[in-house]
């Protein structure tokens, strides 16, 4: 089966001119698979943001190649819907059309966008605030309506870039079991699931497969597949176990 | 709010009970951090505190069992029986068409429960309000409307237009 995303001896370097260009990433060969969660983590400044654009199409690779359903990525992927860390809001918009921005340049009619963000209003438990703008949510709520926007468009794969790190703890924990539950949910559910996280615990607790980068430039170290069974608890020692391997590789 | 139900889903993963300092220990929080969060899930049920334990009550356990229209619906109840959204909401319905200004409801505060910071509480109402369909507020006017309970059900049937 082709993979859904692709990528082959993927080099990302920043400035030009130099004899040592300065690389971030290099020789990166993955795939994701359809129906996969997977978690790319490493330590900052390991070009996982990166590597997460490169794969969206808002980036171009340096050197190698990068094949969304086995066709070569030339622009933004249309079937790829970001999350960011920031929620990146439009803090002029109400969180009704923040979610509606979502569907910006889909051929459907002004009235089925209005209907399809309801339909994620009411998935995301945001009813009420149709009219609120992010200034007045908590981060959580913020972060809610980031998911909205980005399945509004039902998405193949959802693309997350550090989802809950600007969160507190506790919103921390409640959002990542709304993700989880988002994913096994068919009536929004993105089919992969690529989340870039500098948090081990939180790699283990969701992804299916972690692909673990080194320390700048970037490179694949290992891939470790986790088939701890669902619903995983968060503090059990099986878990915890994998944590410590993973988090030995990075540090 | 978020904060709430994600403490309700760490206590569910220490089988319903387990030291409040431990909660705090384990997710790298201080303690005052935490209190909001204990305070509010206990002020709804869903949660008691018995010498330094927290422990997940029945309701509690409801309410995480729920979907979010669920969760919605049981704030709903539990919210429009407290004291001070009960208040308000009767402040509110008392103009017309239910609905008043922000100004308003804060000089209401400031009047009736002094003690409280006018607009802390303000911005509390309406973000649980909102949550859970008790209150609308648009920041543009600054109107604040009681929503009525036949616009929250819409599975009454729909015939002709809403008087």
């Amino acid at each position: 089966m082709t993979p859904v995303i692709e990528l082959r001896n993927v080099t990302k370097a920043f400035g030009s001119g130099t004899a040592r260009p300065n690389a971030v990433l290099e020789q990166i060969n993955l795939s994701i698979e359809g129906h996969e969660f997977a978690s790319i983590v490493g330590p900052s400044g390991c070009g996982k943001s990166t590597l997460l654009r490169i794969m969206m199409g808002l980036t171009t690779p340096t050197d190698g190649e990068v094949y969304y359903r086995g066709k070569p990525v030339k622009d933004v992927v249309e079937g790829m819907a970001m999350v960011f860390q920031t929620f990146a809001l439009f803090p002029w918009l109400t969180v009704l059309q923040n979610i509606e921005i979502g569907l910006q340049g889909r051929k459907i009619s002004d009235d089925a966008k209005r209907k399809r963000s309801l339909k994620l209003v009411e998935i995301m438990g945001l009813e009420g605030f149709e009219e609120a703008y992010p200034r007045e949510l908590s981060g959580g709520m913020k972060q809610r309506v980031g998911l909205a926007r980005a399945l509004v468009s039902d998405p193949e794969v959802l693309l997350m870039d550090e989802p809950f790190s600007s969160l507190d703890p506790l919103t921390a924990t409640h959002l990542r079991e709304e993700v989880l539950d988002l994913w096994l949910n068919p009536e929004v559910s993105p089919g992969s699931v690529v989340m870039v996280t500098h948090n081990v615990e939180e790699a283990v607790y969701m992804a299916d497969r972690i692909i673990v980068l080194t320390h700048r430039p970037g490179t694949i170290i290992k891939e470790v597949h986790i088939d701890l069974p669902r619903p995983r608890n968060p503090r059990s020692p099986e878990l915890y176990r994998v944590v410590d391997e993973i988090t030995g590789m990075i540090a | 709010m978020s904060q709430m139900i994600g403490l309700l889903e760490v206590l569910e993963d220490f089988n319903g009970r387990v030291d409040v300092a431990k909660v705090a220990d384990d997710l790298l929080l201080e303690l005052d951090d935490l209190l909001p969060a204990v305070d509010a899930a206990e002020l709804l049920g869903f949660l008691k505190v018995t010498s330094g334990d927290l422990i997940l009550t029945d309701e509690g356990k409801r309410f995480l069992s729920r979907g979010s229209s669920g969760r919605k619906k049981m704030l709903n109840r539990i919210l429009s029986k407290t004291p001070i959204f009960k208040f308000v909401i009767t402040f509110i319905k008392q103009h017309e068409e239910a609905e008043t200004t922000k100004d308003d409801v804060i000089d209401f505060i400031r009047r009736e429960m002094p003690d409280l910071e006018a607009e802390t509480t303000f911005r509390w109402l309406v973000e649980w309000g909102r949550y859970a369909l008790l209150l609308r507020y648009d920041s543009n006017s600054g109107k604040i409307k009681v929503v009525q309970p036949t616009t929250a059900q819409p599975t009454a049937p729909q015939e002709g237009k809403p008087q």
